[in-house]
């Protein structure tokens, strides 16, 4: 009965009874928009989403509930942007408090999103339909061929399938990779001259192991840039956020990302008590904001803490006790088999490397102005950063962590952050006498590289990290 | 033409006497990329060396063990001959300028980095257009300064940088002639020899290049065009034809047509623009690389210009189709093939995407020359 199979899928996310009469017919009209049949939603509810998240956890399911209702408010976007609500998008990664402080600054005026991440994540991970975008992309001007990244095919499919509205400004940092900004220009020419765009970047131009958060005239740069693009921002939409409007944002920013933190250590702990999959989504609020606010995030990630400490307690795991613990690079939901693959054959990978922060990281900044304090944190980031900066802060984690190797790659659709991770293997491995493997393959979208091509290979290195442990 | 076999003498034995001068003292700075002034260089009192090489599948192969594999071949190159130990003149170089427009380039200078080649940088802001990225990128050429002066002993000085652009600008102002040449039909000298002229004037003394590019221009004047009258007139557009990449040139033009035009950001002089040589010097260098020239597709806005530019072209140079030529996973050039297919579709101009890795075996070439005869064969019939 379809109407059974769309109620059930929102109770597994976490809806309350009292919240189906509202939501569930939203959910309807969403799916339809997003292309999702009712086989579809039965293949979440029993197949996908129990596969590979701790559906038993109440923080769990919660979790899940917040990346559908983001995704339901994300299908409304045209008809806010109808109601004269401004459209504001950004692509990951970013500092999100800016983004954050003009939704917070006029709540009802605002809309924003960054709409391929949330479609990624939810598309593949939840449903394994991600496809039928990709390929509207690779049809309509962005080959296949060429390795383009699934975050910007994602973004402009969308558009072209009419899922998202064309934003009155989508605020491009283009901080990293090249593609990104370059697609939205691309989307303005070659498909809707209404997509508008602003972009800010930086040159990736300090010699190997600057420490760049302390090349000042380099903070200073990237803080211009940054007010640049967020005043032109504010320009484009006809609203002004004020300093304590950011401020409030970076305190709110700081006291989530100190739960995060203890869920963070809760993960260190051996039995690993959580599957990385499920722990995983609770670190997207930290660079892309939700229109829905970041409050349902955090009682969620309130409930998850509770729910773990009890499992720590009681040394439950997924995992035997000693199991070999690796850090990686980057997981993500979307491709959701690579961690379990990991998990299946008794080695954990708990730790992305992108989302655990270094001491620096964790030590206030130096600067009081929101836009220089922004960008040193941006510089106190390792996939910012040159190479041997980059190096320099994974080794800290890595002994900071405790962990027994690194698996680097599955970026290889990105010029810039997955481009040196060969080069990174090395100097890692030169540096801490422990293994880094590499995996080439993509994070986003598993067409190319499927279970079957990449199981030997994890398998490997699992077999190899259990022999160097026994 | 004998004059052009002995401008490609010139480049061939460059390494030879750049040798000759570093026994003597002479320092010699290898650079990448257009945003790179080998004014500078001259007026330092070094010797410049544009690394641009390509058209072989090894060097880039040889990379893959320190960068994705999904990279522009171009890129891996310019240190691929060097890992594979083949590159005469890498070993030498007292300093590398790695120009950072793009992430290609800036992965290139890693390597560079990692294996202690003695580099620095050449920040490029994409965002062209704003004051902040342009003051960025006049910085850079003040620190570039500073450390060729470093290097050489020398300082830059007015007098020095004022004798460099002169001569730099006598060259781009001989090859321009020489391109307006091409306006004829048929014209005197085709794509393939105009690439390779453009590559040997990198590889010269001034003084030595002078004067035999000017005896070419002579001679083109004169001369019979090696083209047949009905010959098809093409557009070679993209990122660029390395110093050796000189297979799919030479197939366009073997294959019936005459490549009458070039659209390529790197790799070429951009001969129409000069630098003046009154004022402030260092900005006007600025200005012509950053500001006045075509902007590359790396550049943010650009694509809109670069089509409105390559009408341009397809009109004054009476252009018959364009030949897209793109390096693998060259991934911005990449999208902005889409938006150009687009845009000749408009104007009813036959386009034609070849994509290369390097790969030129047997086997690749035989599709390859497939596709180039055909094409050329239709735009022919449309042209007759």
């Amino acid at each position: 009965m379809a109407k059974d199979i769309y109620e059930d899928f929102l109770r597994l996310t976490g809806f309350e009874e009292d919240e189906m009469s509202e939501y569930l017919p939203q959910w309807r009209k969403a799916s339809e928009r997003l292309g999702l049949t009712e086989d579809d939603v039965r293949f979440a509810t029993q197949e996908r989403l129990p596969t590979y998240f701790a559906i038993e956890l109440e923080g769990i399911r919660k979790l899940l509930g917040c990346f559908v209702k983001e995704t339901i408010d994300l299908t409304r976007a045209s008809e806010y942007k109808e109601k004269g609500v401004k459209i504001v998008y950004g692509i990951l990664p970013a500092i999100l408090h800016f983004y954050y402080a003009l939704k917070l600054t006029a709540p009802d005026k605002v809309y924003v999103s960054f709409p391929d991440i949330f479609l990624t994540l939810v598309m593949n991970g939840f449903f394994h339909k991600l496809s039928p975008l990709l390929e509207e992309a690779e049809r309509t001007g962005i080959p296949y061929g060429c390795r383009h990244c699934a975050l910007n095919k994602t973004r402009y499919a969308a558009l072209r399938l009419g899922i998202i509205p064309p934003p009155d400004i989508s605020w491009i940092w283009g901080f990293i990779c090249d593609e990104a900004p370059k697609t939205d220009e691309f989307i303005r020419i070659y498909h809707d001259p209404e997509w508008k765009t602003y972009i800010t970047r930086l040159p990736h131009d300090q010699p190997l192991g600057t420490v760049e958060d302390e090349v000042i005239d380099r903070v200073e740069y990237l803080a211009s840039q940054m007010k640049d693009g967020f005043e032109a921002s504010q320009r484009a939409i006809g609203i002004k956020v004020s300093e304590e409007k950011i401020n409030e944002v970076i305190a709110i920013w700081q006291r989530y990302a100190t739960k995060l933190s203890e869920l963070a250590q809760l993960m260190a702990t051996d039995p690993q008590p959580l599957g990385v999959i499920s722990a995983r989504p609770f670190w997207e609020p930290l660079f892309c904001p939700f229109n829905t606010g970041i409050e349902p995030m955090e009682k969620a990630l309130d409930i998850i803490i509770k729910e773990i400490k009890q499992r720590v307690a009681k040394r439950e795991g997924i995992l035997p006790e000693g199991a070999p613990k690796l850090m990686i690079y980057s997981v993500h939901p979307s491709v959701p088999w690579i961690a379990k693959i990991f998990e299946d054959n008794g080695v954990g990978i708990p730790f992305p490397e992108f989302f655990t922060l270094t001491k620096k990281q964790l030590t206030p900044s130096t600067f009081k102005d929101p836009y220089m304090v922004a960008a040193e944190n941006w510089l106190r980031t390792s996939g910012m950063v040159n190479p041997g900066y980059q190096a320099e802060q994974i080794c800290e984690k890595m002994t900071t962590l405790k962990v027994d190797g690194m698996v680097m790659g599955l970026m290889d659709f990105d010029r810039w952050l997955g481009s040196d991770h060969r080069l990174l293997a090395r100097m890692i491995e030169e540096k801490t006498k422990l293994p880094v493997f590499y995996i080439e393959g993509d994070n986003w979208d598993d067409r190319d590289y499927s279970p079957e091509a990449l199981r030997t290979r994890i398998e490997s290195i699992c077999e190899i990290m259990k022999m160097r442990k026994a | 033409m004998d004059t052009l076999e002995e401008l490609a003498q010139i480049a061939r034995t460059r390494p030879e006497k750049l040798k000759e001068q570093k026994e003597k003292g002479v320092k010699i700075v290898g650079y990448i990329g257009r945003f790179v002034p080998e004014e500078l260089i001259y007026a330092s009192g070094a010797l410049p060396y544009l690394l641009c090489r390509g058209g072989q599948p090894e060097p880039p192969d040889a990379v893959i063990p320190y960068m994705l594999r999904f990279m522009s071949p171009y890129s891996r190159s310019q240190i691929g001959y060097h890992l594979l130990g083949i590159d005469p003149v890498v070993p030498m170089l007292d300093l590398i300028v790695a120009q950072c427009s793009d992430c290609h380039e800036s992965r290139l200078a890693d390597l560079f980095e990692y294996f202690k080649l003695p580099t620095i940088r050449l920040g490029v802001p994409p965002d062209w257009e704003k004051s902040l990225s342009r003051d960025y990128y006049y910085k850079g050429l003040t620190r570039l300064i500073e450390k060729l002066e470093a290097i050489t002993g020398n300082k830059v000085s007015e007098q020095r940088l004022k004798e460099s652009t002169d001569s730099i600008n006598k060259i781009r102002w001989l090859l321009s002639k020489i391109n307006l040449l091409r306006k004829n039909q048929p014209p005197p000298i085709g794509g393939a020899d105009f690439i390779r002229l453009n590559h040997y004037s990198f590889y010269g003394d001034p003084e030595k290049l002078l004067p035999k590019l000017n005896d070419l221009y002579e001679e083109l004047q004169k001369s019979t065009s090696p083209f047949p009258k009905e010959a098809p007139r093409l557009l070679l557009a993209g990122h660029v034809v390395g110093v050796g990449d000189y297979v799919v040139p030479k197939l366009i033009e073997d294959s019936g047509g005459v490549i009458a035009a070039e659209f390529l950001d790197e790799g070429m002089r951009h001969c129409e623009w000069n630098v003046k040589t009154d004022g402030d010097l260092i900005r006007n260098l600025g200005e012509t690389y950053f500001l006045e020239r075509t902007p590359p597709s790396i550049f943010q806005p650009a694509w809109e210009e670069r089509a409105k530019i390559m009408k341009k072209l397809i009109k004054d140079f009476s252009i018959d189709g364009v030949i897209w030529y793109e390096l693998s996973f060259d991934e911005i050039y990449d999208l902005e093939c889409s938006i150009i297919s687009k845009v000749t579709d408009e104007m009813n101009i036959p386009f034609l995407k070849l994509e290369s890795s390097y790969e030129y075996a047997r086997e690749a070439v035989g599709p390859l020359t497939t596709r180039v005869e055909s094409f050329v064969e239709t735009v022919k019939q449309r042209r007759s």
